[in-house]
């Protein structure tokens, strides 16, 4: 929902791969649709009804995207600040982003909300080449107590305050 | 009724809430890349453990505060993120440029504050009178009605027919993971403990608007220091008599422009913005006229006013009939939803002690969010100066934050995980998101009543054209859509003409 584009003309095939996502979305649902069981008591359309419905849409939906892209019609990526649109994807930092995320939820349980919410504050500062980087991993430690103080101790959102601050009253919710 | 409400809203804790509401929607509102629907979604975890009215307190706040902070961004960096404020960009920008930021920014807050207020008492008036109506509404009008919201929601408004269609059958697919209502039968879950109750809301608004913006700025960031205009200082850039002048009849204008097209069942609220541009664009004389393009107070008075009138005429809808017509209504639904508030024909009656407090702090909200954001724009200025490398890890932190806190799963995160990533690729290849999100929430609905009237009707599907409402509905649908062709030849014969002028001279 904002500025349309044009891009560079490239390769569909991302496009059309992701198209692809929607039909087999589609057609996937289809197939599972099936197997929802109907109670005997069932007088209208049934649970399965509507599945069918939005899966085929799903399926034809998609089918029309693609051959509109084989026709040339791509789609206009989305503008929006900071973002240069000439930049070539900066696949690797998408990569890391994804896998600090990744990181981020397995250290939730087993060190805490503070300690983990800092790791993907400074991996993703990092990241985006934040400098320098020390001042970012500061800024992430004050920021992950901030919030647990404030989300875990003020609005009692019981976020884990992990085993490095157990002992510390007020992280608690 | 409205007086009760007010004796609530009016209480000093409430009032405090309110202030903090409309201080973090604004504040979050302003951070660029982050439209209305987003301020809410992210700030959704800090109501989790307010009672009902506070938590509806602060989020009138943060509606409107989302709503103006979107304002600030557009006419001090330009290039806006949600298409409520380009065109406040168009005009607001050139302002700002030419050293009148302060003066943009004012007529934006007053005419903002004027605009949320009348349209706050029409909506006073007509909600209970809508609700009223809607009681006598059966589940074929309300398939009626939903359809129309979808189809302009999904094919009306991006710019490819087809992309928001895949986008709102996504959502509607998503919609139906968990458990049917009509049946308790297991749909879409494979057994996946973490599916049978469905994916939240939150997750997926979250995951669509924070995580995939992140990831999509990440992916091309500008590099470099960030351009913010100054706002002048001193007398001369405060509104003058002559911008006074120039200003109160666009406000008024843009008022009646927005609340009628908000209270529509309807998606295209945004559309109100651009009839108000080229509303004034057209009934300004003389030299007014000339400034176009290049800085015309009327061009940011009126569309400011629009949108704020047609963020509370979006209320009429949402509230009376529990359709939510923009991706920021649906998620203020999902958070209603959250204290068991479930809005409909029956929610005046039921829980109107509620309702009232959550109107009287809309008129609250409004005026606080004058009193605040006139002197607090150099703060707002800090606020667009964030380096971005740490603007964008805290936009990932507080979407991680947001989606642990819904169920305090890891699993959650995951799921958001997922969204954003899917989000990435929707942005990338050109599809809305908005129709995702509108579908998600309307979808269970929607198949509750269609399940309903097929029923009673032993399945007969010329049933869903049998009321007159209906068949009334779907004829303005086609009505709607017409028009909007229509519109659209006009505004792309808008946006050619400057060159057309520049060839005849």
């Amino acid at each position: 929902m904002s500025v349309q584009v044009s891009t560079p003309a490239k390769r569909p095939t991302g496009e059309i791969l992701f198209a692809l996502v929607f039909v087999s979305v589609g057609a996937a649902g289809l197939l599972a649709a099936g197997s929802i069981p109907i109670p005997p008591s069932e007088t209208g359309i049934g649970p399965r009804a509507f599945p069918y419905i939005v899966c085929s849409m799903l399926v034809l939906v998609g089918t029309g995207i693609v051959a509109q892209v084989f026709r040339g019609k791509v789609g206009h990526a989305e503008e929006s600040e900071d973002l240069d649109v000439t930049a070539k994807t900066d696949w690797l930092a998408l990569a890391k982003l994804v896998g600090f995320v990744v990181l981020h939820i397995f250290l939730i349980e087993p060190a805490g909300w503070p300690v983990a919410a800092a790791v993907l504050f400074s991996g993703a500062a990092w990241t985006l080449e934040a400098r320098p980087l020390w001042k970012a991993v500061i800024i992430s430690v004050l920021l992950a107590l901030v919030l647990q103080y404030v989300f875990g101790g003020l609005l009692g959102v019981s976020l884990p305050p992990g085993p490095l601050l157990e002992g510390v009253p007020f992280l608690h919710g | 009724m409205l007086l009760e409400g007010f004796s609530t809203a009016l209480q000093p804790v409430y009032l405090l809430y309110a202030l903090g509401g409309v201080f973090v929607g604004t504040a979050v509102g302003v951070l660029p890349g982050i439209g209305p629907a987003m301020t809410v979604a992210l700030l959704m975890p800090i109501t989790y453990s307010l009672d009902p009215a506070a938590a509806l307190i602060v989020f009138a706040g943060i509606y409107y505060g989302g709503m103006y902070g979107g304002s600030t961004t557009s006419i001090l960096l330009n290039t806006p993120g949600e298409s409520s404020s380009i065109v406040t960009a168009l005009e607001g920008n050139k302002m700002a440029k030419a050293g009148r930021g302060a003066a943009a920014l004012a007529t934006a807050a007053i005419g903002s504050f004027v605009a949320g207020t009348i349209a706050t008492v029409l909506l006073t008036f007509l909600a209970p009178v809508v609700a009223e109506l809607a009681v006598g509404l059966g589940p074929v009008d309300y398939v009626a009605l939903m359809v129309v919201a979808f189809l302009t929601v999904g094919a009306l408004l991006g710019a490819s027919v087809l992309r928001g269609l895949a986008s709102l059958a996504l959502g509607l697919f998503i919609g139906m993971i968990g458990i049917d209502d009509s049946t308790a039968q297991q749909r879409f879950t494979f057994d996946n403990p973490t599916l049978v109750d469905g994916i939240d809301m939150v997750l997926v608004a979250v995951g669509l608007f924070a995580l995939g913006e992140a990831l999509y700025v990440a992916s091309k960031l500008r590099h470099g220091p960030v351009e913010v205009i100054p706002v002048s200082k001193g007398k001369n850039a405060w509104l003058s008599k002559e911008d006074w002048k120039r200003s109160w009849k666009p406000w008024l204008r843009g008022t009646f422009i927005g609340f009628p097209i908000g209270t529509v069942p309807a998606g295209g609220a945004d559309v109100s913005t651009f009839l108000s541009y080229a509303a004034e664009r057209k009934l300004a004389k003389g030299p007014n006229k000339a400034q176009f393009g290049k800085g015309a107070i009327e061009g940011v008075a009126g569309p400011e006013a629009a949108n704020n009138a047609a963020a509370a005429g979006v209320l009429v809808p949402l509230l009376t009939l529990g359709i939510p017509t923009t991706a920021t209504a649906a998620m203020m639904l999902t958070a209603f939803q959250r204290y068991q508030i479930q809005p409909g024909p029956l929610l005046f009656e039921n829980q109107g002690a509620l309702v009232w407090t959550l109107i009287a702090s809309l008129y609250v909200g409004n005026l606080m969010l004058l009193v605040l954001n006139l002197p607090l724009v150099g703060l707002w200025v800090k606020i667009l100066q964030i380096p971005r490398p740490y603007l964008y890890s805290g936009i990932l932190v507080f979407a991680a934050l947001g989606a642990f806190s819904v169920n305090f799963a890891a699993a959650d995160v995951g799921i958001l995980l997922v969204v954003g990533i899917l989000g990435y690729f929707m942005r990338r290849y050109g599809y809305p998101v908005a129709p995702m999100v509108v579908a998600m929430i309307l979808g269970p609905m929607f198949e509750v009543q269609l399940r309903r009237s097929l029923q009673l009707s032993q399945n007969d599907p010329t049933a869903l054209f049998s009321s007159p409402f209906a068949v009334v509905v779907y004829a303005s649908m086609a009505l709607i859509f017409v028009g909007s062709w229509w519109l659209r030849r006009r505004q792309s014969a808008l946006e050619a003409a400057p060159v057309k002028e520049e060839l005849s001279v």
